[in-house]
């Protein structure tokens, strides 16, 4: 199957209207949780929204679309990101893909070949498309592919957010149920919200460096009924240089005030807000009345004059909230010169990118993001290709439809160059350009240009109609007359009443969606009883993890509190923390073993076979799984002085008596006690001398597990039957049990001592003599034997240095708790052989004299 | 119309003797919601719901623990961090009245000083097999000045205005303390530490 062939099924795992730009076959995601397992990863556009989806694919190459499963997808938005490593040396030529967005962070690893490069290219191609349009991208064809309901684009992000529900610092998942409830709440509008009418003034004026020196109302109060919104806008207020370059005026005021004194004197109106940029003003008004239903007031100023920045031509804007709907007004003054329709075209599209009315907490605005758009000023488009004696004479013969036709801006409209799904009305008022100041006359200068319909006014949005369009030539201290256009705007009005019902329907609905995605598991066993657990024997259970909810899960088990692990140290948990797909299952094995450690704690009293486990998944609940089992006491694990005062097997004695003779050993005198020795150890030490002197290899062959078991148990039940096992596991369970003593041969108090004195027998035995006395019993008893032992060396192959060493350790058993600074290896080579030392007296000397004495 | 999606968030604990319909009231409350099969809660679980308090809007995390004796240590150290907890009763059962001063000691010991209380006589709807009188109800809580009511999750009787009362002191106190209480306060924190366990488990 080649290339093409894949990339047409991989095609038809989506729609048609959705194309696969690029892909890759030999992708791999690395992640922990997942399959290093080969995946698709391809860009698929939909309009001009990108994204890439990786794809797992059941068999390789795919063969059909139905092999194909989406796996991740990532929007290419303004928060997605692509980092690129590799390792040019590397001879697998691989290359690390980062990819990120909406706070998922994937990484993937891609074997290099030409395509990658395709594939790369395609991607960054779509970052740059996206950094240069105004407005995130909605994604809405994404949806389908998260899951089977709208709210799943929320889903996803809710992945990484969850755990701030608990933990709140994270304001994250507060901002995404902040757009998800204006979401719904913008799509069940209608439900709230009843239209008003409202009518809209909208006048301009080009006003060539004039200051009000005439009355205004001939132009601003000339409805029937005051209008309810002002927009007026001004070009060329004020030609001066300084303006230019200094941006100040006083014109502004001028203008300012003769607007507030002419608009109409029926209603009272209020400043809405005015914004300028050198000569462009525009003020809103509105009827006072109104004003505390207009909300989010902010205005912007593009330049696009002397290098595509300066402020002698451009736009002025201002938005805001009336009630439900969002208004926008715009005042610009394009390009001049009647060849440059194509920079006013450009002007009118630099104006719409760049203008961003940015509001705190909130995406910016664009000017196209608006229920209601209204654009005013010079836009200076003229009359082309026709003699302006001609245009004069059909304008005097009232046919200006004739000169429409040769009008720049209806040309350019109606090609969809500018103003694109605005409207403008039928123009039946004359040129409003070029004028000789202060008279009705056509400009008389030499140049004798053609009259044009510079000055004009067009719309955008639902709902509104145009009552008025005209000219005002009885004002005419300017070049320009000036325009203006009345309108009866439908306003989406809230009923309160209604919009509290629509708010609250879709908070409940939001918790109940925000419950639903709690993480949640179903956990077969949260009781686990191990039985009877012996000493040494390794028991598994096991559990099983369902996630039961509509996200993966990530559990871990956790530490209670005051504690330094999750769970006691004789239980294993395996895993202890994973991440678990929806509908997925995952087994954990609980696994107890009891070592000389805990045997300790336990026949003390100070630790119990029972733990309560904390399974923390992340963002949701906790389960609390309880582990209990039943120890079987043993010798091995018991104190030497508690051994000696048992004169029945451990198996016989009480739970109770034994940790009370724990709890009481260091008062355990000899003449109260049952042995000078513990039994168990003679009986295994007695057991080689009978049979096993001769035995080769002895203490160096390892004995059989399963054996030592049973050997234990024989032990600890007091059985008659003859010691079960080969000598090699009798010898093992010897050493097993003489190292599991709850407190080591040679106190650890005493251990630095010997060390010191390793070298010096006479030292050595004065330390013996002082040995608890039970301690000293059993030393003495194996070294005897154990001397015995050598006596037959020719034929079980030992050597003092070899058992010196063997029990060296045993004896001076190096203290756990003891916090153990690092030793170098040959320092612990040195202690060991000191160790060594200390036995290898008792070895070779006759120590009899100290045999006994008290 | 930006309006904010809630104001504040309060975190509810509801503690009490294993059965006395802890979970049952949280599920009335959340999911308007009630079965009689008793499924013991084996850790600690929790709900959202929003709530509107005199023009603020509220979202109310409620967790719910386990009542078994066994694990009241363990739940101890989540008292921590919560801003309001329930204490949970049956009338029917005369223990898990008598345990209520258990609880209010555990309270005392291991939740915030200033964390509001509220004891809740559940199963009222059960007139009949009543053992605590509401006297002896109203009697306990005037003695801690702490608020009381007797609710029903089965009968839906005190649920919601337990949790708007239960608010509503919190939102009093957080008034008076936070002038800025327009932005969205949480403090919630969950005492099991998560720090990465002192000894990994691999064998
Ligand atoms: N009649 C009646 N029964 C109730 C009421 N509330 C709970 N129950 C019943 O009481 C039993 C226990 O309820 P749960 O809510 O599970 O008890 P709990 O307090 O959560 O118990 P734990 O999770 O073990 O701590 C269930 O069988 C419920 O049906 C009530 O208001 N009236
Ligand atoms: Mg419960």
């Amino acid at each position: 199957m080649n290339y093409e062939e894949t990339k047409s099924v991989v095609q038809e795992k989506f729609l048609s209207s959705e194309r696969v730009t690029a892909f890759l076959c030999d992708a791999k995601v690395l992640h922990p949780e997942w399959v290093k397992k080969d995946r698709l990863l391809c860009i698929v556009e939909y309009g001009d929204e990108k994204a890439v989806f990786c794809l797992f694919t059941s068999s390789y190459p795919p063969k059909s679309f139905t092999d194909l499963s989406i796996e991740i997808v990532l929007p290419i938005d303004n928060t997605f990101k692509c980092e690129i490593d590799n390792k040019p040396s590397d001879p697998e030529a691989v290359l690390y893909l980062n990819l990120q967005s909406r706070n998922n962070k994937f990484k993937f690893e891609i074997q290099m070949t030409p395509r990658v490069d395709n594939f790369v290219d395609d991607l960054f191609r779509g970052i740059e498309a996206v950094s240069k349009v105004p407005t995130q991208p909605e994604f809405v064809w994404l949806k389908k592919y998260h899951g089977k309901d709208e709210d799943d684009i929320i889903t996803q992000f809710s992945v990484i957010p969850r755990s701030g529900v608990a933990h709140a610092q994270n304001s994250a998942p507060v901002a995404i149920r902040e757009s998800l409830i204006k979401r719904k709440m913008y799509d069940k509008e209608l439900e709230y919200t009843f239209t008003k009418k409202f009518t809209v003034f909208c006048g301009t004026w080009n006003v060539n460096d004039k200051s009000p020196v005439i009355p205004l109302e001939g132009w601003l109060s000339v409805d029937r009924e005051p209008p309810d919104i002002y927009a007026v806008g001004f070009q060329e207020l004020d030609l001066s240089k300084e303006t230019f370059l200094f941006d100040q005026t006083f014109r502004e005021d001028e203008w300012y005030n003769a607007v507030i004194n002419y608009v109409d004197r029926r209603a009272k109106y209020v400043k809405l807000e005015k914004v300028r940029l050198v000569g462009m003003l525009l003020i809103v008004l509105i009827k006072q009345k109104y004003i505390s239903h207009v909300r989010n007031v902010v205005c912007d100023t593009v330049g696009t004059g002397i290098m595509g920045k300066m402020g002698n031509k451009g736009g002025v804007s201002i938005r805001f909230d009336l009630h439900n709907t969002s208004m926008c007004f715009v005042n610009s003054h394009l390009a001049a010169h009647v060849e440059e329709y194509e920079r006013r075209n450009q002007d009118f599209r630099d104006i719409c990118n760049r203008t961003r009315f940015l509001q705190p907490n909130q995406q910016a605005k664009a000017i196209k993001d608006h229920d209601q758009i209204y654009w005013i000023g010079d836009l200076n488009y003229r009359i082309t290709d026709l003699d302006p004696n001609t245009v004069k004479q059909l304008i005097k013969d009232n046919n200006f439809e004739k000169i429409l036709e040769w009008d720049q801006l209806k040309q350019q409209h109606k090609n969809n160059n500018v103003f694109a799904g605005y409207t403008e009305g039928p123009i039946t008022f004359k040129p409003t350009y070029k004028y000789d100041p202060g008279t009705d006359n056509w400009d008389s200068s030499e140049k004798n240009r053609a009259p044009a319909w510079c000055d004009r006014i067009f719309w955008k949005g639902e709902a509104i109609s145009q009552l008025a369009y005209r000219s005002h030539p009885a004002l005419n201290i300017s070049d320009h007359k000036p325009v203006s256009a009345t309108f009866s705007s439908s306003i989406k009005v809230i009923d309160e009443e209604k919009y509290r019902k629509v708010y609250e329907d879709v908070i409940k609905q939001l918790d109940k969606l925000e419950n639903e995605l709690i993480p949640q598991v179903k956990v077969d066993l949260t009781e686990i009883d191990f039985g009877t657990v012996k000493y040494l024997e390794l028991q598994v259970r096991t559990i099983t993890i369902k996630n039961i909810g509509k996200l993966p899960v990530e559990f871990e088990f956790i530490k209670k509190l005051d504690e330094t692990s999750f769970c006691k140290e004789w239980l294993i948990v395996e895993p202890y923390k994973k991440c678990i797909c929806a509908d997925e299952s995952c087994e954990i094995q609980l696994k107890v073993l009891i070592n000389k450690t805990s045997a300790c704690k336990i026949n003390a009293g100070t630790d119990k076979l029972y733990d309560i486990l904390v399974l923390h998944l992340y963002g949701g609940k906790d389960i609390f799984i309880t582990v209990t089992g039943t120890y079987q006491r043993s010798c091995f694990g018991c104190s030497i002085e508690v051994l000696v005062n048992l004169n029945k097997p451990i198996k016989d004695v009480p739970v109770g008596k034994l940790i009370e003779l724990e709890n009481k050993r260091d008062q355990c005198v000899s003449n109260q006690s049952t042995y000078s020795i513990p039994k168990e150890i003679w009986f295994l030490v007695d057991h080689i001398y009978l049979h096993g002197l001769k035995e080769p290899n002895l203490f160096e062959q390892p004995g059989l597990h399963s054996e030592v078991l049973q050997i234990r148990d024989w032990l600890d039940s007091g059985s008659v039957d003859p010691i079960p096992g080969s000598i090699h596991s009798v010898a093992e369970a010897l050493l097993l049990l003489l190292e599991s003593t709850a407190d080591p041969i040679i106190p650890y108090n005493l251990q630095s001592i010997c060390l010191k004195a390793s070298a010096n027998y006479l030292q050595c035995k004065q330390i013996v003599m002082e040995l608890p006395e039970f301690r000293k019993n059993v030393f003495l008893y194996l070294c005897e034997f154990l001397q015995e032992a050598l006596q037959h060396s020719a034929e079980n192959g030992l050597d003092a240095k070899t058992l010196s060493t063997l029990f060296g350790e045993i004896f001076l058993r190096d203290n756990p708790n003891q916090i153990q600074e690092p030793q170098s290896r040959i320092n612990k080579q040195v202690i060991d052989k000191k160790k060594a030392q200390f036995v290898h007296h008792f070895l070779v000397n006759d120590h009899s004299d100290l045999i006994f004495t008290r | 119309m930006a309006k904010k999606t809630y104001d504040l968030l309060f975190k509810l604990l509801l503690i009490g003797d294993s059965g006395v319909g802890k979970t049952c009231i949280l599920f009335r409350f959340s999911d308007n919601h009630f079965t009689t099969t008793f499924i013991s809660t084996i850790g600690i679980d929790f709900k959202i719901k929003t709530v509107e308090l005199r023009g603020k809007k509220i979202k109310l995390q409620i967790w719910d623990t386990a009542g078994q004796e066994r694990f009241h240590t363990i739940t101890t150290s989540y008292y921590r961090g919560a801003m309001g907890i329930m204490l949970v009763y049956d009338i029917t059962n005369e223990k898990t009245f008598d345990d209520i001063v258990k609880w209010l000691r555990n309270i005392d010991e291991h939740a915030n000083e200033d964390v509001e209380k509220m004891i809740l006589g559940n199963k009222c709807d059960m007139e009949e097999k009543r053992v605590v009188s509401k006297d002896r109800g109203e009697a306990i809580a005037r003695e801690h000045g702490i608020r009381f009511m007797e609710t029903s999750a089965k009968a839906n009787i005190n649920i919601d205005r337990a949790f708007s009362e239960l608010a509503e002191a919190i939102l009093d106190k957080t008034a008076g303390r936070d002038a800025d209480a327009d932005h969205a306060r949480i403090a919630v924190e969950r005492r099991p530490s998560r720090a990465p366990p002192a000894r990994a488990c691999c064998s």
